[in-house]
Parts: structure tokens; sequence; C-alpha cells
């Protein structure tokens, strides 16, 4: 009986861990080592003809394909077999990965948002993920303002949505005050949202990868100019790169995405319970008093 | 080799971004959050059910305890009355055997005083017998010659008679 467990463990994982490496390989094949050092945006497969704009599959499309394959099948990997009475690690993991993410949405966003904890956990996961694909050498989807750009879109709609559902009039009104002709710079605002939730994330990874980058170049000169004169193939090995960059990694690499995914997911959170007062909303409705109560915005 | 742009915009990108993470949401809440919360509703359930089932046991448990100790409490009394007429049996039994003993005690040493009367009745007469006859010897010896035995004997009777009657009165 458990050893059959453990061969579906066993697939399972493998399944986890081959987009990882269907991704590693792609790379490998599809993209030739570059010269020197470069800054450049994801790698372009392939363009498919669309209408207003081309679309381009790229590096970070695919790459965030691989992330959600590969989350879809640790899933499956930490779920299969769940008992009442826990026994294994891996179920412990699940239990606590949706207490935690089930507590935090509750305490972030109210009883009335507690729907919203797999929303979280999938920004967290994705975003993270995504952000750690450069410790195997991959190209990081988050680095791409693209698709960081379709997330916070999609949390500009479920903010715009949520004020719509507390009043679609009061939404309206809420962009003409305090006075009427600040509407313009109310306008702006509102659309703000998205966009520096977008550029945060995105600038942040990006940046991390930009001075990793030229930290190493810088390092690899260093050592050139002041050890380039020993003999033989002791030259042309930078050792000064050895240490820095590594540090370097575990900061912009780990810390900074995961932190990045973190603070993602907390706008979300704070952005769409700002946008719905839920007990001002629930109030409003048993009085049957239509949009007389103002409804209170955090924006 | 082509690359994108390090600042591009493309509204399909955009798009798929926003379904990729509209379908790791779905994902997640299909094959993660559903299944254990299945699992965590249906831990409480049982626990409900046990912590339920425990108190039941526990006000059974209760009202056998009271049962049983009106039961032990009735036992108690039943056993003092049991103690209590047992006693009274044994007393009565003891002073009926003890009535009996003493009248058995009396008869026997009624028996006895009739049977030590008819002994020394008994014995009397020997010795009456005796003392005739060694009268008798003593005064064939002292007049050295016989007399009717007979006559003597009947003599020396009545004189011992008379002497016994004075002595048994006197004893």
């Amino acid at each position: 009986m458990s050893r059959r467990f453990k061969a579906v463990d066993i697939l399972l994982i493998i399944l986890t861990l081959l987009p990882l490496a269907a991704g590693i390989v792609l790379k490998i094949v599809m993209m030739p080592a570059g010269e020197g050092i470069e800054i450049a945006g994801a790698h372009i497969f392939f363009t498919i003809g669309m209408p207003l704009q081309d679309l381009p599959i790229t590096e970070s499309q695919v790459n965030s394909w691989l992330v959600i394959i590969s989350v879809f099948w640790l899933c499956l990997y930490i779920t299969h077999g769940l008992k009442t009475k826990a026994v294994t690690r891996r179920q412990h993991i699940a239990e606590w990965i949706i207490e935690k993410t089930e507590s935090l949405v509750k305490d972030n966003m109210g009883e009335y948002f507690s729907g919203f904890a797999p929303f979280i956990a999938a920004v967290m996961a994705l975003s993270g993920f995504s952000s750690l694909l450069t410790l195997i050498g991959l190209y990081p989807p988050t680095s791409d303002m693209n698709v960081v750009g379709g997330w916070a879109l999609l949390v500009f709609i479920l903010i715009t949505y949520y004020k719509f559902k507390c009043g679609p009039l009061h939404y309206l009104k809420s962009f003409t005050e305090p006075v009427v002709f600040l509407t313009p710079l109310n306008v702006i605002s509102e659309v703000a949202t998205p966009v520096s939730m977008a550029f945060r994330h995105y600038g942040n990874i990006l940046s991390g990868s930009v001075i990793s980058v030229l930290v190493a170049a810088a390092l690899q000169g260093l050592s050139s100019m002041l050890l380039g004169n020993l003999p033989g193939i002791l030259g042309e090995i930078p050792f000064l790169q050895i240490g820095l960059p590594a540090v370097l990694s575990i900061y912009f690499d780990i810390f900074s995405g995961l932190l990045q995914a973190f603070i993602f997911a907390m706008l979300t959170m704070l952005y769409v319970s700002g946008a719905f007062p839920a007990d001002d909303y629930k109030k409003r409705h048993k009085n049957k008093n239509g949009g007389k109560i103002k409804c209170l915005n955090s924006q | 080799m082509q690359n994108l742009e390090v600042i591009s915009v493309n509204l399909w990108q955009i798009l798929i971004s926003l379904c990729n993470l509209l379908i790791l949401f779905l994902i997640l809440k299909k094959f993660l959050y559903k299944p254990v919360r299945k699992l965590l509703k249906k831990r409480q359930d049982e626990l409900d059910r046990q912590y339920s089932s425990a108190e039941n046991d526990r006000k059974s448990a209760m009202e056998m305890k009271s049962e049983w100790e009106n039961k032990l409490s009735a036992a108690d009394e039943e056993a003092d009355d049991i103690i209590k007429t047992a006693g009274a049996n044994a007393e009565r039994r003891a002073a009926s055997i003890i009535s009996g003993a003493k009248d058995e005690a009396d008869a026997i040493v009624k028996q006895a005083r009739a049977d030590a009367a008819l002994e020394k009745e008994k014995a009397e007469k020997d010795i009456r017998h005796e003392i005739a006859s060694v009268s008798v010897l003593l005064s064939e010896k002292l007049l050295e010659r016989e007399i009717n035995e007979s006559d003597h004997k009947a003599l020396i009777d009545s004189f011992i008679d008379e002497v016994g009657t004075g002595n048994g009165e006197g004893s």
C-alpha cells in the first residue's frame, strides 16, 4: 500500500520539476549564450499576428506557464491522499498554507472577503515562484512589465468592480470630491493604483537583475585588471567574482522577490477591501436608504 | 536573436498574464483549497461528533453513578437490617440454648443427687451390714462362744439403727 503511494509521490514530484527542466532545456536550445553583458527584455520565441498589436510569445509568457503547470502538480502532490488524522508532512504543509492564507486574508480584508484566500495565494505563488526562477537561471517573468501589468490590471478590475458594487452613483460622485475641479487628479490617482503596483514589482525585480549583472561585469573587469598578469589560465579566472554576486543574489533573487510578492498581495488585499466597506454596505442595504448613507472609501 | 525591449507594453501580453493569474487562482481553488477545506470540515465534524458522544457518555456515566450510589445505600441499609435481625436471632437462640443447658444441667444435677443419695443409702446399708458382721465377729471373739447368730445380729442391727439414725440426723 505504502509502496503505491510512494510511486505516486515520485511521479508527482517529477511532474512538478519537469516544467522547470523544460524551461532550462528551452533556454539552452533556443538561446545561444550572449557575448559579454547585456541588459535586454525577454526573448521572443515567435510572434502571432493579432489586431491592434502583434502578440510576441516571449520567454516571460512561457516561463509563467511553466510556473503554473509546476504549481498545479505541486498542489496535486501535497493534497493527494489526505487523511483526517494528519500523518504526512506534506499534509501538514498543505493545511499550514490554507490556514495561514485564510487568517491573513481575514485579518486584512475582513470576514466578507474570506473567499479571496485562493486568489491571494495565487498572487503570492505566481509572483514568488516567478521571481525565484532566476535561481535556476531562467528569465523571471516578474521582470517583464507586461506580466506584472496584467496582474495589476486584474486587481484594478476587482477594485473598480467592488466600488461599483458599493454604489455606482456614489463611485462616480467620489471623483468630484472634495471639489469639482480636482476630478482629473482623482481620475489619475485611480489609474495610478494599478500602474504603481505594476511598476513597483517589475522595477524591483528588474533592477535587482540589472544590478547583479552590472556588479558581476564590474568585478570581472576589476579582476582582469588586478590579476590579469598572473601566468597562464590563472589570469583568465575572474577570482573577484567569487562571493559578492552570491550575496547579491540572495538579496535580489530570494529576499527581494519574495518581499515583492508579499507586498503585491498585501496591496491587493488593502485596495480591494478598501474599495468595499462591507459593514457599511450591509447597513445601507438593511436600512433601504439607497445612497443616502456615505460609503466610506479609504481612497 | 530577437529580444523584447526592456520597457515595452503589449496589450495581448497583459491580457495573457491576467488570464494566467486567473487560471492559477482557479487551479489553487480547485486543487488545493477545495480538498483541504473539505478535509478540515470533515475533521471538525468528526471532532464535534466525538465531543458530543463524549458528553453523552459522561451524562450516562453520571446517571449510572447516581443509580449505583442509590443501590449501594439501599444495600447498606439492607445489610444493617440483616445484621440486626441476625443478632436478634443469635441472641434468642443463645438464650434458648442457655436455658436448655440450664435445664439439662439441673436435670443432671438432680439425677446426680438422686444417684448420690441412692449410693449413700446403699453404702450405709453395706456399712451397716459390715459393722453388724464385724460386731458379731467381735462379740464372738469377746464371748469366745457362739451365740445364736441371727438373734445377735438382730440385736446389733437394732442398736446400729438407733446409732445410725442418731448419726444420720446429726450429719
